[in-house]
């Protein structure tokens, strides 16, 4: 997928005048947003599972080399086949190639984020494969021709209208807008010839298993499911650091994935695949293949500081919690993954230069730190892309900082360093800005801090410090 | 293209070491729990699911239903083939799947599917493989009124009926048709995620691990359009847990 993270700004503005985008965008709160405090609240040991969960990806991120290693070598021994992709190129090349390769005229997809840094169904289709999106926002939103909304919910932003419209060709303007059930059944009446006549699926990955090579899959709708038991060959496409070491540790993801991500104890579908099917199955995958992708992740991991967004299981809590997201909405952010995560993943994939605005766009609140279900410190790396970029750390080109506002800093520093400069300083700033405010507010500031005031008003330095305020008091009760 | 070892190599130099080095053994993760350990957990989550089966299955019969099943509680075989019949026929059920689980033989419910008048055909799906079978049994899957399972497993924390997909056990039966109902009895129910992972790990290590596994709670579901939850999408629109309480006719 293209980034198109330079339009940050225009989109956001956008979103936030879009008034039933809003309104859909509510749905993000009272639904996930609640149901994850609720389930968090129903779960005992809630605080234990986070800290035992960030130990698990702590420790698997930390020997990935090793567990990716076990993980390939048991998927070979149970018969399936593993290929590394060093980039969304090569992975869809080699599914497209597979497909050539085995005849295959019907693929079946199931929600992936890394199929969309593919563009994978897109791809396909231009190939000649009838590929579908079997998730019902995805499928959705693969009608209307756009990119996720959410992480879990795709479709979030899309109103019943525009469900209408996009799966009855005979919807017209004025025309009773069918309910919620209505529109599910007539997707379901629809994909269920697909999933009748496909023979390939692609899949996602929500936990890879290094001991035993096994993948699961988590999902409501029961697509994962019907990719796992209809066509004849699965193809499931993972980021490199999907693993967790061993079978046990699924209890434990796979309790805050799930409460994290939807607020429900469970998820309909939890489906684990330990390879092809077995020889006295009728049912189930000839082939399963798995896909295995870096795709600008090594960029990720090779950071200490910033490794541990590789934790990250995608469950869309830190969207959720996000006040941005929430007003912004997914599209904004411009790449594969929106909000707080995407913040810092999309612009060390996609590259800082254009993506500048994505971690700037943070009030850094915290609630996304609070809201994950590993832990992941949000915040600190959004400072820390902050810092890069202002000061061209990753690359001198794309410093943004200009002289002016370093020269700014600077004396900012000098001065924070002495009572005596302070004072002097504070007294000059309030003498220099008192011209530009009104009734203590400064409204628009006069370049080169125009940038300040264009969406926040300024304080007024106060004539007076505190200190010589309570000094003259002093003086005059005695 | 990248091949494994130079993939992996990179992901070394990404960590700052040269070679693959073992993870120390003083993690909490359970990779490095020993065989005897996994094995305890395994015999000890078995031997609870069957010493405290009463208590698990009223636990079951809440989170059940909490995960939208339609519970049923039958004293024993008898009742529980009525209630079975009694389902079909309110579906007006004329093509019944089921599987192999010795559950179904027990009550026996061809029998008493056979004598209901409404269903004209009950299948044992899916205990052979051919290729020439293939398609004869996805299309009888998709075609079908009614699926009928026993469980492999019960996960009470959760209200999950677990399926081990294999001969006699077919992966579309408990999928494709639109109500589904699964047969649970005494000693099937684990207390949590933690008892079934423990015994997967266990059967793992012994070799014994299945091809595949799916946890079910619940009818298929989806809340993709305006945050609305809607029951049924891909998977069954229904579905009925019959929890029989006693191992008796």
């Amino acid at each position: 997928m293209k980034p198109l993270t330079i339009n940050f700004r225009s989109k956001a503005a956008q979103t936030i005048g879009d008034e039933q985008v809003q309104n859909s965008l509510e749905h993000v709160y009272t639904g996930f947003y609640q149901g994850r405090i609720n389930a968090a609240a129903d779960t005992p040991n809630w605080e234990e599972l986070r800290t035992k969960g960030k130990a698990i990806k702590d420790h698997t991120i930390a020997h990935l080399d090793h567990y990716l290693d076990m993980f390939s070598e048991k998927v070979e021994q149970s018969g399936g086949t593993v290929f590394f992709a060093d980039n969304a190129e090569e992975a869809r090349q080699y599914i497209t190639e597979l497909a050539k390769d085995r005849d295959i005229e019907t693929v079946i997809k199931s929600k992936s984020m890394v199929s969309e840094e593919m563009s994978l169904a897109e791809n396909m289709n231009d190939s000649g494969f009838e590929t579908i999106e079997t998730d019902l926002g995805e499928y959705i939103i693969q009608l209307a021709g756009e990119t996720p909304y959410h992480l879990i919910a795709p479709a979030v932003h899309k109103s019943r209208k525009d469900v209408a419209e996009l799966l009855d060709k005979d919807f017209e303007d004025g025309d009773r807008v069918p309910d919620a059930t209505e529109l599910t059944m007539l997707a379901r009446e629809q994909l269920r010839d697909v999933f009748a006549r496909a023979d390939m699926s692609v899949t996602g990955v929500n936990f890879a298993v290094a001991e035993s090579g096994s993948i699961t899959l988590v999902t409501n709708e029961g697509n994962g499911r019907m990719s796992t038991s209809v066509p004849r060959i699965h193809v499931a496409v993972m980021g490199m650091e999907k693993i967790v070491p061993s079978i046990q540790d699924l209890s434990t993801m796979l309790r805050i994935l799930i409460r994290s991500a939807t607020g429900q104890r469970i998820s309909t579908y939890v489906t684990m695949v330990n390879g092809p099917k077995t020889p006295d199955e009728e049912e189930g995958p000839d082939e399963f293949h798995v896909v295995i992708m870096n795709n600008g992740r090594l960029k990720l991991l090779k950071d200490p500081l910033l490794r541990e967004s590789l934790n990250c299981i995608r469950c869309g809590a830190c969207l959720n919690a996000c006040p941005v997201y929430r007003k912004v909405g997914g599209h904004a952010y411009g790449w594969v993954y929106p909000g707080p995560i995407g913040a810092i993943v999309t612009p060390v994939i996609t590259g800082l230069k254009d993506a500048t605005n994505l971690p700037a766009a943070s009030s850094l609140c915290g609630a996304c730190h609070e809201a994950c279900p590993v832990k992941i410190n949000i915040p600190r790396m959004l400072l820390e892309l902050r810092h890069k970029t202002a000061e061209g750390l990753s690359d001198p080109d794309e410093r943004t900082s200009k002289f002016v506002e370093r020269a700014i800093w600077k004396t900012w520093r000098i001065g924070m360093m002495g009572r005596g400069r302070f004072d002097w300083g504070a007294r000059l700033a309030y003498l220099f800005m008192r011209p530009f405010s009104i009734n203590g507010w400064i409204r628009k500031a006069p370049p080169p801090i125009s940038g300040w005031t264009v969406s926040r008003d300024f304080p007024l330095i106060a004539g007076r410090s505190l200190k010589s305020r309570l000094n003259h008091r002093h003086k005059k009760e005695i | 293209m990248a091949d494994k070892v130079s993939f992996i190599k990179q992901v070394t130099k990404a960590l700052g070491r040269t070679k693959i080095t073992r993870p120390k053994d003083n993690y909490d993760t359970a990779i490095f729990e020993d065989r005897n350990l996994a094995r305890a957990n395994a015999a000890q989550a078995v031997a609870d699911a069957n010493s405290m089966a009463a208590n698990l299955i009223d636990q079951m019969v809440q989170s059940a239903d909490d995960a939208g099943w339609k519970v049923h509680r039958a004293d024993n075989y008898e009742e529980s083939a009525e209630l079975i019949v009694g389902i079909c026929k309110d579906h007006n059920a004329k093509s019944v799947l089921r599987s192999a689980h010795s559950v179904l033989t027990d009550i026996p419910i061809d029998r008493a599917l056979a004598a209901s008048g409404t269903v004209l055909e009950v299948t044992e799906h899916s205990s052979q493989s051919s290729n020439r079978h293939i398609e004869k049994s996805k299309a009888a899957a998709f075609n079908a009124d009614v699926g009928i399972t026993g469980v492999d497993y019960a996960i009470a924390e959760t209200g999950t009926v677990v399926l081990h997909p294999r001969a006699g056990v077919s992966r579309l039966v408990s999928l494709a048709p639109p109500t589904h109902i699964a047969v649970l009895r005494p000693g099937d129910v684990l207390a949590s995620l933690d008892e079934l992972f423990a015994i997967q790990r266990d059967d793992f290590l012994n070799g014994k691990l299945q091809g595949s596994m799916n946890l079910i709670s619940g009818p298929s579901k989806t809340a993709d359009i305006e945050g609305t939850t809607v029951t049924g999408i891909h998977g069954p629109l229904e579905v009925h847990l019959i929890v029989i309480e006693n191992n008796k006719y």
